[in-house]
């Protein structure tokens, strides 16, 4: 049931019969027009009884036979009533029996007018309008008037009267049903517009997306268009000769057609008012509201202070200049105001000055704070840089002194030539782990200045390829001893980037003992460099020799080193070295681990 | 020269007698002073050969104490620091200083550089300053184009033809920096195709023997990305 109501289909039929009852209620109101009927018809049943009757008939009976004391005009033949008509000195008559009972007759229709006083026949309607008339004219207050309808002409005139009430109550009927036909279809049209057959949200649809105010008013003004050229094209409807004239033709064609799209475009336009309604978007949605919120947030921005909460110097500023610019405003208000009355107009200049005063001293004092604090900032900042500085010197100081004494007496020791055996073999441990300690030593204060930011660069252009190809050239020793292979692939052309040298050699050195060091015995690095959108990007590629049970991101955390057991020498800091010098040469480090393949990336701006 | 007088100065007393031990053990007589104010006068009252001097001290450190030195005395200074920084060495080596050792030093390498200064100081004293024409000087290299010697601190060192040339070129243009490709043209008189390998082995065996240090080149420098120089001094 819910699913026939609300499909597509079914909306649309229904929508058209809409338009087309509408269509037919307002040819029916043609229909009424055209043949000229008074609406009374159709609850009076006797036309004698009717105000068209009294109006149309009776009131014209009277005027004319007072017309024919007045000025003699003649009553035409055949107006189908008996008169007669006294002013005491001239009477007229088209009656011979010019007693009151014979007018009295005609009980149906008889008025008799003696000096201003009405009287009526036994089954007339004694109708207000034709006392208001009577009382209207002094010229009744002299005149005894008798008038009676012939019963013959009441008789034509009742049967035309039941005709056109026939006609009448068929047109109302008509017009009725369909009305209320239409009526019920549009609430039904209401209750379902916006539904799907699937789920029970509403569903706009594009018209909608029109503010609703703009929508709104268009109904409206369409309304007004449409009832304004109904009003001014019927009349031209109305029956004028005996046939349909072509002008009649016309009116209606053209009313029925703007009947049918106006009604259209009206229902279009409510169901739409009536999704937004039933979305609650109506207001929401309205453009007057937009732009009222919108101004309105405008506004708010301007006067809100609450974005300063946590600036109380910027929030000083910001009231200040607030109660600066309404005050100021409020005093060219004030200056029409007073220069009405001369003496006063003295006042404001004399405010505005001493507004300015305030304002510019408040702000200067502010300003000054601001300085204020901002040095301090400043200043702190420095301090905080001076501090770390001066801790990484002293702190690479502190160990190297005693370090210094460590190598030079173990080298003293080792001299010595009255050590026993196991003495000797303990110095050699001991030089062994001092001059390990050393490197852990420079490299940490490598790390520590490069992380630090504190570290002097030296950039250049120079030719990445050449410097990899040197790099390899400066370890051939260590890379012949490995019984690793180095396959290198490198384009023709120099690949020129801005970097410094010593640190990149620094970094390419680290990268490449690390692949020699933990590379599976038989295996070969691959070390490549290519030219990629613009950038320098070199690749060492690894077979490790041992299960790589980390991430990427781990192995660049300092000291962590491949091996967890740590037996092999080195500080464990090569490639976070590696990373933090491509980093501050301007490059990109990235490690990825695949398996057994261990890849390391460097990536550099190409030159220009 | 065994009896050379050397000055060792160390506000870190063990680090003095350290190198006191050490030094006395190849047979040098040493002085040790603390400061270097002690080591100012340490100057006047002998007869001093060569100072090895500490940076960071109280009273007077070893950057000022290198400038008043050199206000009056030729004798050669090896500086010691803590601080390894290429701009704390050039600075020391501006201030008037003879070489920069690094703490915590090697003390092999230390004695090594203690003898080469001595070499230069005691025997080409005077003589250095005479250069023939056909010799080309670079701190203590002195290449002799006509006899096809180099004498590093006044030490002969053998070479081979190509380490001569390619030694040749980098001295006559000390501070220039030459790339492989160009190396190799020059002194081998080929076009160069792929010589990064064959330039830099060469370079390598020649650091080996003119350098006390060949990780940390004196004189031949590896330019990286770009070529191959020797410092001008």
């Amino acid at each position: 049931m819910r699913s026939i109501s609300t499909s597509t289909a079914t909306k649309i039929t229904a929508f058209i019969l809409v338009i087309i009852l509408i269509t037919v209620s307002v040819a029916q109101v043609q229909r009424f027009i055209y043949r000229d009927f008074e609406i009374e018809s159709s609850f009076v049943k006797e036309y004698k009884d009717s105000e068209d009757f009294v109006t149309d008939r009776v009131i014209n009976a009277f005027h004319q036979t007072t017309d024919l004391i007045k000025s003699g005009n003649k009553i035409p033949q055949n107006s189908g009533f008996y008169y007669y008509v006294t002013d005491g000195t001239k009477t007229f008559s088209n009656t011979e029996n010019i007693n009151k009972s014979f007018f009295e007759k005609y009980s149906n229709a008889c008025y008799i007018n003696e000096k201003g006083l009405l009287s009526f026949g036994k089954n007339t309607n004694s109708s207000e309008s034709l006392y208001s008339y009577v009382d209207a004219n002094k010229t009744f207050n002299n005149i005894t008037l008798y008038i009676a309808f012939q019963d013959d002409f009441m008789k034509l005139r009742q049967q035309e009267w039941q005709e056109m009430r026939a006609e009448t109550i068929q047109i109302a009927t008509i017009m009725t049903s369909s009305i209320v036909l239409a009526l019920v279809l549009i609430v039904f049209l209401i209750c379902v517009t916006g539904r799907e057959p699937q789920d029970k949200e509403i569903h706009l649809s594009k018209l909608d997306r029109i503010y609703s105010d703009i929508l709104l008013a268009f109904l409206i003004l369409l309304i007004a268009f449409y009832l304004e050229s109904f009003f001014n094209v019927m009349p031209y409807v109305r029956k004028s000769g005996t046939k349909l004239g072509r002008i009649q033709i016309y009116s209606m064609i053209y009313i029925e057609i703007f009947t049918a799209a106006v009604s259209s475009t009206c229902g279009v336009i409510l169901l739409s008012l009536v999704r937004k309604i039933k979305a609650d978007k109506m207001l929401k949605h309205s453009m007057i509201l937009t732009v009222c919120y919108k101004v309105y947030d405008f506004f708010k921005s301007l006067f809100d202070g609450r974005v300063f909460e946590k600036y109380p110097l910027t929030k000083s500023l910001f009231y200040r200049q607030l109660v600066f610019i309404s005050s100021s405003a409020a005093l060219v208000f004030l200056t029409f105001v007073f220069l009405m009355v001369p003496p006063l107009f003295i006042i404001p200049p004399i405010l505005e000055i001493a507004i300015i005063y305030w304002y510019i001293t408040g702000n200067n004092k502010t300003f000054e704070d601001i300085n204020k604090g901002f040095n301090e900032s400043l200043e702190e900042q420095m301090k905080a840089e001076r501090m770390k500085i001066a801790l990484v010197t002293n702190v690479s100081h502190d160990l190297k002194t005693p370090l210094t004494s460590i190598i030079s007496y173990i080298d003293l020791l080792s001299k010595e030539e009255n050590l026993s055996e196991t003495a000797t073999d303990y110095v050699k441990v001991l030089a062994e782990k001092s001059n390990r300690l050393k490197q852990i030593v420079s490299d940490l204060f490598d790390l520590a200045k490069s992380t630090s930011g504190n570290i002097t660069m030296d950039l250049e252009s120079l030719d990445l390829k050449k410097l990899i190809e040197q790099t390899l050239a400066d370890m051939s020793d260590e890379i012949e001893k490995s019984e690793i292979q180095i396959k290198t692939k490198f384009p023709d052309r120099p690949v020129n980037i801005i970097a410094d040298g010593k640190k990149l050699y620094r970094v390419f050195q680290n990268v490449i003992d690390n692949a020699l060091k933990y590379s599976l015995i038989g295996t070969r690095v691959f070390v490549e460099l290519e030219e990629v959108n613009g950038n320098a990007v070199a690749t060492i590629k690894n077979i490790a020799g041992y299960e790589m049970d980390f991430t990427s991101d781990e192995i660049l955390q300092r000291f962590n080193r491949g091996d967890k057991s740590r037996n092999t020498d080195g500080s464990g800091l090569g490639l976070s070295i590696a990373e933090s010098f491509t980093n501050v040469c301007g490059g990109n480090f990235k490690v990825d681990v695949d398996g057994d393949l261990f890849k390391v990336t460097i990536c550099f701006n190409l030159e220009n | 020269m065994d009896n050379a007088r050397i000055l060792v100065v160390d506000d870190d007393k063990e680090i003095a007698k350290a190198i006191d031990k050490l030094l006395s053990l190849e047979g040098y007589e040493i002085v040790r002073a603390y400061n270097g104010l002690e080591a100012l006068d340490a100057i006047v009252s002998n007869n001093i050969q060569l100072i090895l001097l500490d940076v960071m001290m109280p009273k007077l450190d070893g950057l000022s104490t290198t400038l008043k030195i050199r206000e009056s005395k030729n004798i050669p200074i090896i500086i010691l620091s803590a601080k390894s920084e290429d701009s704390d060495k050039i600075l020391g080596l501006s201030m008037g200083a003879d070489d920069y050792v690094t703490k915590p030093f090697n003390p092999q390498e230390l004695l090594a550089r203690v003898k080469s200064q001595l070499r230069r100081y005691m025997h080409l004293g005077d003589m250095g300053n005479i250069a023939r024409s056909s010799q080309i000087v670079v701190g203590g290299l002195c290449l002799d184009t006509d006899a096809k010697q180099l004498t590093v601190d006044g030490e002969l060192v053998k070479l081979t033809a190509k380490e001569f040339k390619i030694l040749e070129l980098l001295m006559i243009n000390a501070g220039v920096v030459f790339s492989a490709e160009n190396i190799y043209e020059r002194v081998w008189n080929e076009t160069a195709y792929s010589v990064e390998n064959t330039v830099m082995v060469h370079i390598r065996r020649i650091r080996e023997k003119i350098e006390i240090n060949p990780k940390e080149p004196k004189y031949l420098k590896v330019v990286w990305g770009i070529g191959y120089k020797i410092e001008k001094y």
